[in-house]
């Protein structure tokens, strides 16, 4: 591979991890390690697999079709079942992205020292700016490269020095001690719909065409899928593993956002506080963009508007003011105080809910040779694809039951 | 008529029987038009109506009938509250 | 001889994406307006386009339908091609195509750099 290559392919893995690792990432992962310690490992291996069977299809579909998968539900699906799909995905990105711009406005407060309430419009204004003024690549730089301080938390989790035989323990599902089943279970879901988020897979098929993916991509497609989300669901270990060291043992349920930085802090001093925090940051507010454009690209192919950030913003202007309204609204949702952690929950579990109906598209496009020709879903994309829908439906079914039963995990 | 008023009608013979409603539109794209030669008409599952096991719609080629027969457009008697077909 | 292609109407038209003369998105086929009917050979001479184009496409779109505009009405004869994508001869703007990126386009173009 020349030197080109290498470059791309490291370059396509940093964006992908800055949208992984987000805010229900990381309040799934640290209160899972302050109540079960290791033992929810095993679960995000599975949502990091789950992620990258589908980011695969989607990133193949736009590389191979040339149109993002949303763009093609209506078409494929047809239109009740497509607009039922678009209703479902906005109202989940609109709530994960209010999540999103709550953490960031949390990590100006913890940065700046200034109050909360000032900070969500600056977080929202600052996330529009960059999203207006940088070039799509360079917005998956910025915050892919700048998120990648999360790997404080890698060296955190080393530092602690964990008894390593518990946290192998942790990979291989078993007991549930320190919650009851139904808290268990509650986190199993929380974990993957945090792992599997529907606006992950949309804006990556999107801006693999922004990106101008063709068929030359699809080897870099695979890559950039297994390594990208690999390298995050590597993160969400740390993140699960300081909590269980630190958290656990002395009782502390982290129910604050900055409370995960505090591990950082622990192990590594103030520089370790600092890079956790700017690692947040940049992987939360990449997050937030991402939503926001998830949106709007989903509205843009759902009606047939001209969209993208290839675009001049007034030559698609529908598709420039969807993004900016999403913005407006997610900032209008964080002012109303409602508590960050809370909203960010419930983002996730409706999320789950939502996965069935905007992960099946993905599946059906995949399979379909008119789009995709020779590339469509070989037996082992499928096998894991229809097995996968199958645990995304029970997941669905079963998340809302347990978050009630469970009053959010509180047990 | 739009296409739209035309899908989901009641498509019945001129005996009475009925045969489902319509779900496809078949045509023919000749000499720069668009010409309707036949309907599809049947009963359609859940999965089927989502686009499970059409396999292959996304292209004008690739049409699928989910499995029905297809009714030429000669065998139409009229279309009115339901389209009547001759037996 | 032309060339005859046969096409499921409702799978492979309805609800495609329209790309007009230079590449772009122009919004999809919302509906079709067929004529003939009554006769032995009906034939599809419009396509219906945004507004208030959903007007029979159930409750909801009946809803959306009185919200909007009216929709625009595309001669057959204007299509190029049909593939996936519904391809037209001409540009949106000489079809009055998305006029609604048009409309906010003044609105969008206050910001610097747009």
């Amino acid at each position: 591979m020349s030197v080109k290559n290498v470059l791309a392919v490291a370059l396509g893995i940093m964006s992908a991890i800055g949208g992984f690792v987000d805010i229900g990432d990381l309040v799934f992962n640290t209160q899972a390690g302050a109540i079960f310690g290791f033992q929810l490992l095993w679960v995000v291996v599975i949502g990091v697999v789950g992620i990258i069977v589908y980011s695969e299809m989607c990133g193949r579909v736009s590389a191979v079709a040339q149109r993002p998968v949303f763009d093609l539900v209506r078409e494929r699906t047809g239109f009740g079942a497509g607009l039922a799909t678009l209703a479902a995905s906005e109202v989940v990105n609109l709530m994960t992205c209010a999540a999103e711009v709550g953490g960031v406005a949390i990590c100006f407060q913890l940065l700046s020292g200034l109050p909360y309430r000032l900070l969500i419009p600056l977080a929202v204004l600052a996330l529009a700016v960059s999203s207006w003024v940088l070039p799509f690549r360079w917005l998956e730089r910025v915050f892919g490269y700048l998120g990648l301080s999360m790997l404080a938390f890698a060296v955190a989790a080393i530092k602690l020095h964990p008894d390593w035989g518990h946290v192998a323990h942790g990979f291989v599902p078993g007991s549930h001690s320190g919650g009851s089943l139904m808290v268990y279970l509650y986190f199993v879901v929380g974990l993957l719909g945090a792992a599997m988020t529907p606006y992950e897979v949309y804006f990556y098929s999107s801006g693999a065409v922004e990106d101008r993916w063709g068929v030359k991509e699809l080897r870099l497609n695979e890559v950039t899928a297994m390594i990208g989300y690999a390298l995050g669901g590597f993160l969400s270990f740390a993140l699960m593993i300081v909590a269980g060291v630190l958290f656990l043992p002395r009782g502390i349920s982290p129910q604050f956002l900055g409370t995960p930085a505090l591990t950082a802090e622990h192990a590594l001093g103030q520089v370790g506080l600092l890079l956790a925090l700017v690692g947040i940051l940049f992987a939360v507010g990449g997050a937030a963009v991402e939503t926001s454009f998830a949106g709007a690209y989903n509205l843009a192919q759902f009606f047939g508007w001209r969209w993208g950030k290839k675009e001049r913003p007034a030559a698609a202007s529908r598709f420039t003011l969807s993004w900016l309204a999403i913005f407006a609204l997610a900032l209008l949702l964080v002012m109303t105080g409602y508590d960050p952690v809370k909203l960010t929950e419930y983002s996730v579990i409706f999320s789950v809910v939502a996965l069935p109906l905007t992960y099946l598209p993905i599946l059906l496009v995949a399979n379909d040779h008119a789009y995709m020709g020779a590339n469509v879903n070989g037996k082992l994309a499928n096998f894991l694809g229809v097995l996968y829908f199958g645990l995304i439906l029970a997941i669905a079914v079963a998340a809302i039951p347990l978050m009630l039963l469970t009053h959010g995990g509180q047990g | 008529m739009r296409l739209s008023e035309l899908l989901n009608r009641k498509v019945v013979t001129e005996s009475g029987q009925e045969l489902g409603r319509v779900h496809g539109v078949r045509g023919e794209l000749v000499g720069g038009r668009l010409r309707v030669t036949g309907l599809v008409a049947g009963k359609l599952g859940i999965l089927e109506r989502y686009g499970v096991g059409t396999q292959g719609s996304g292209g004008p080629r690739q049409a699928k009938v989910h499995g029905h027969p297809v009714i030429p457009w000669e065998r139409v008697v009229r279309v009115g509250s339901a389209v009547v077909v001759r037996d | 001889m032309s060339k005859v292609t046969e096409v499921d109407i409702a799978l492979s038209i309805l609800d495609h994406q329209l790309v007009d003369g230079d590449g772009e998105n122009c919004g999809k086929v919302d509906d079709l307006e067929i004529t003939g009917l009554d006769g032995g050979s009906p034939e599809v001479v419009e396509i219906i386009v945004g507004g208030n184009a959903w007007r029979f496409r159930g409750r909801l779109g009946r809803l959306a339908a009185r919200l909007s505009g009216n929709a625009v009405h595309v001669p057959w004869p204007e299509v190029d091609s049909v593939t996936s994508v519904v391809t037209l001869k001409r540009p949106a703007a000489e079809l009055r195509l998305n006029r609604g990126d048009d409309r906010w386009a003044s609105l969008v173009g206050k910001l610097p750099g747009s």
